[in-house]
């Protein structure tokens, strides 16, 4: 009768498996509808999630089922046809509390490749979306849902893990709303039409910055990236009468030498004074001149300087994992302590059944035997002793459910007494 | 009511240590979760000395300005009421932490005021003359902050230039926003103590038949608001960078700082009264 969390976790991650093998256990939309309703119906697990991702795979199952872990696994190695899901070298299996952990950091951030990044979270949402879709959800992996998004809430409310750029074109976003008070006030000039120009305005336009002006040495290229992005298409001749219409400059070209000059800069802010200027160079060899950042109201950062700030985004992660995971904990107790008083419930619910069986059984007896007229109060006094001694052992329950180990201690107890194990 | 400002005076100081406890937790980035509960408290803290400032007012009949302690009081109340709004404009609390400690300081001074006292001073009395002297402190009180601000600008500049991206970097509003609000202060604190001071040598004027009186504090007085005005032309004329502005209201405020403690402003009223 003593009621373990119930919930087993099969999985593989960024840290115990390379890209290949990830690639080879991956489930598709399609295959985790299909597994979640076989896996119900093979094994008679009640909650069934599957979390597939390019970093991790891995299956969330909750409810007593019979079934040994060993025999899901070997069955989940047929239907990918590999040998993978029984190695242990790259398959973990968790289980309980262990589990729970795990999947509180999961959806906090706490265990994904880059530490903090709260994508995970909407995967997870959607990995459950389809359980519920596939009747894969029971009260258990609802409850662990809810408990886990309250934790990852508290956790980015709470702490620093999410914060700061930790890619190079997001961290000039980061720096650029570090200068400018509204990114939508601001103009930005592209200069280059290559992969790293569009990722750093893919970045810019989601952080609502005003005109995009796209310069490359051929328009037509410069026209295509513009379109993607709704802006205006210029050549590198136009450059020096455009300077004077920007706020922030972004450059990822292949040129050998400068393509902006510290003159041309010069001449750009006797028009502007007051206004500063922000130029990201982030080609190599370097675009911009670097002596134009001992101008005054001119930030220049190159990639190194960029990623400086990436790393020092990481280590101020890193700092807050710490707090991060008491916060953790502290959502797995609650958990834990929500599964007590839903165990009890079931435990009381049991008992109060035991005793009723008990008490209509030896009423049966008594009834050939005593006169009619005695036997409601009978049945009044056997009931009024069952409820009393019910009481007793609700009362216990209850007031050991904040204490885990009590409350174990006392769920042996009922068990081994009145043999609700068995049953 | 004499009892109940008292309680009132000696609580401010805690109330203002408790609001730069939570400054310094949102600042250093401990609890983010404080933001709502640090708003609501800078709320009660204000509104609780502007009680407490008219509980003083009703009893003695005049604006509480008698003393030192007076006027420091009133420039906590000042530099509460300023950073107040400001926060509700911009809606950034990262600068509280800064502009609070300037605030504890003189309530903490104010609090050990042993007796109020009546003023004997009719000038004080006079209701546009205590409005004169209330623009001034707060303009005063607009400069200081304007000061914080120029030097929060400065912070935040090295920080991008020398590339130190430290807990302070990340928790300092924008550096064009530094800038926007050290002018915006600036010129504020430049109004407010014009009307302050126009008013105040209208009603000499009135009084005593003299637009201008030989009293070092309104010679002061009258220097450094011309200085500023000075400064903040030339510098809007020429264009000078925010940079330069910034080290000007520094330097502005070290200045009139200076000037305050060597004449001792708030020790004794103008000579002429």
């Amino acid at each position: 009768m003593t009621r373990k969390l119930p919930l087993t976790l099969i999985g593989i991650s960024y840290k115990t498996a390379p890209i290949e093998i990830r690639e080879a256990v991956a489930f598709s939309k399609e295959e985790q509808a299909f597994l979640i309703r076989q896996l119900n119906h093979q094994f008679s697990f009640k909650g069934i999630m599957i979390l597939s991702t390019c970093n991790r795979t891995e299956i969330y199952l909750s409810g007593e089922s019979s079934a040994d872990i060993t025999a899901v696994r070997n069955w989940l190695n047929e239907y990918k046809d590999c040998l993978y899901f029984t190695d242990d070298g790259y398959f973990y299996v968790l289980q309980g509390k262990e589990a729970i952990v795990h999947f509180f950091q999961v959806i906090s951030g706490l265990d994904s490749q880059i530490l903090g990044e709260p994508q995970i979270t909407g995967q997870v949402k959607e990995a459950y979306r389809l359980a519920y879709s596939c009747g894969g959800s029971d009260t258990f992996l609802n409850k662990l849902i809810n408990f886990g998004l309250q934790a990852q809430k508290k956790v980015r409310r709470e702490t620093f893990l999410s914060a700061g750029a930790v890619s190079v074109s997001y961290a000039a976003v980061e720096l650029s709303r570090k200068i400018f008070t509204e990114l939508k006030k601001q103009n930005i000039m592209l200069i280059g039409a290559g992969e790293t120009v569009e990722l750093a305005a893919q970045h810019f336009r989601e952080k609502g910055v005003g005109r995009i002006l796209v310069v490359n040495r051929t328009l037509e290229k410069a026209q295509t990236l513009a379109a993607k992005f709704s802006g205006e298409a210029y050549t590198l001749d136009d450059l020096p009468a455009l300077l004077g219409e920007v706020d922030i400059l972004l450059s990822a070209t292949s040129s050998p030498g400068y393509i902006l000059t510290r003159e041309m800069v010069e001449k750009h802010q006797k028009n502007r004074p007051y206004k500063p200027l922000f130029l990201i160079d982030l080609a190599i060899p370097r675009d911009i001149d670097p002596a134009v950042d001992r101008l005054d109201s001119i930030y220049l950062y190159n990639l190194d300087d960029l990623e400086e700030i990436v790393q020092a985004n990481l280590a101020k992660r890193k700092q807050e994992l710490p707090r991060a995971k008491k916060i953790i904990l502290q959502s797995v107790e609650s958990f834990v302590q929500w599964f007590s008083t839903h165990a009890s419930t079931y435990i009381i619910h049991h008992l109060s059944r035991y005793f009723e069986n008990i008490r209509q059984h030896e009423l049966k007896r008594l009834r050939s035997r005593l006169p009619l007229e005695g036997m409601p109060q009978i049945e009044y006094l056997t009931e009024s002793l069952m409820k009393k001694i019910l009481h007793q052992h609700i009362r216990l329950l209850r007031a050991t459910v904040k204490k885990p180990q009590l409350y174990q201690q006392y769920l042996s107890f009922l068990s081994d007494l009145y043999g609700l194990k068995k049953k | 009511m004499y009892l109940i400002d008292r309680v009132l005076t000696l609580i401010l100081p805690f109330l203002y240590l408790m609001l730069l406890y939570r400054y310094s937790q949102i600042f250093f980035g401990h609890a983010p979760r404080y933001e709502h509960k640090t708003r609501v408290l800078l709320s009660l803290v204000l509104l609780i000395h502007a009680f407490e400032l008219l509980l003083r007012q009703i009893y003695l009949k005049a604006m509480p300005l008698s003393s030192i302690f007076d006027a420091l009081s009133f420039l906590a109340f000042s530099i509460l009421l300023v950073y107040f709004l400001i926060e509700r404009i911009y809606k950034n609390q990262a600068s509280g932490f800064f502009i609070l400690i300037f605030a504890f300081f003189p309530i903490l001074i104010a609090s050990f005021n042993p007796a109020w006292q009546q003023e004997s001073n009719p000038l004080l009395a006079n209701p546009l003359l205590a409005i004169h002297a209330s623009l001034n402190i707060i303009g005063y009180t607009a400069l200081v902050i304007g000061a914080v601000y120029a030097l929060l600008y400065l912070i935040q500049f090295q920080n991008i230039k020398q590339r130190r991206f430290t807990r302070i970097f990340d928790q300092l509003p924008p550096l064009v926003y530094l800038g926007k609000m050290s002018k915006g202060a600036v010129l504020l604190g430049i109004i407010i103590m014009g009307l302050g001071l126009t008013l105040g040598h209208l009603q000499t004027k009135k009084i005593f038949g003299q637009f201008f009186l030989p009293d070092i504090k309104v010679i002061l007085t009258d220097t450094i608001w011309l200085f500023y005005v000075a400064a903040y032309s030339i510098a809007h004329l020429k264009k000078w960078s925010t940079r330069l502005l910034a080290y000007l209201s520094v330097g502005g405020f070290l200045f009139l700082l200076a000037v305050l403690i060597g004449v001792g402003f708030g020790k004794s009223f103008h000579t002429f009264h």
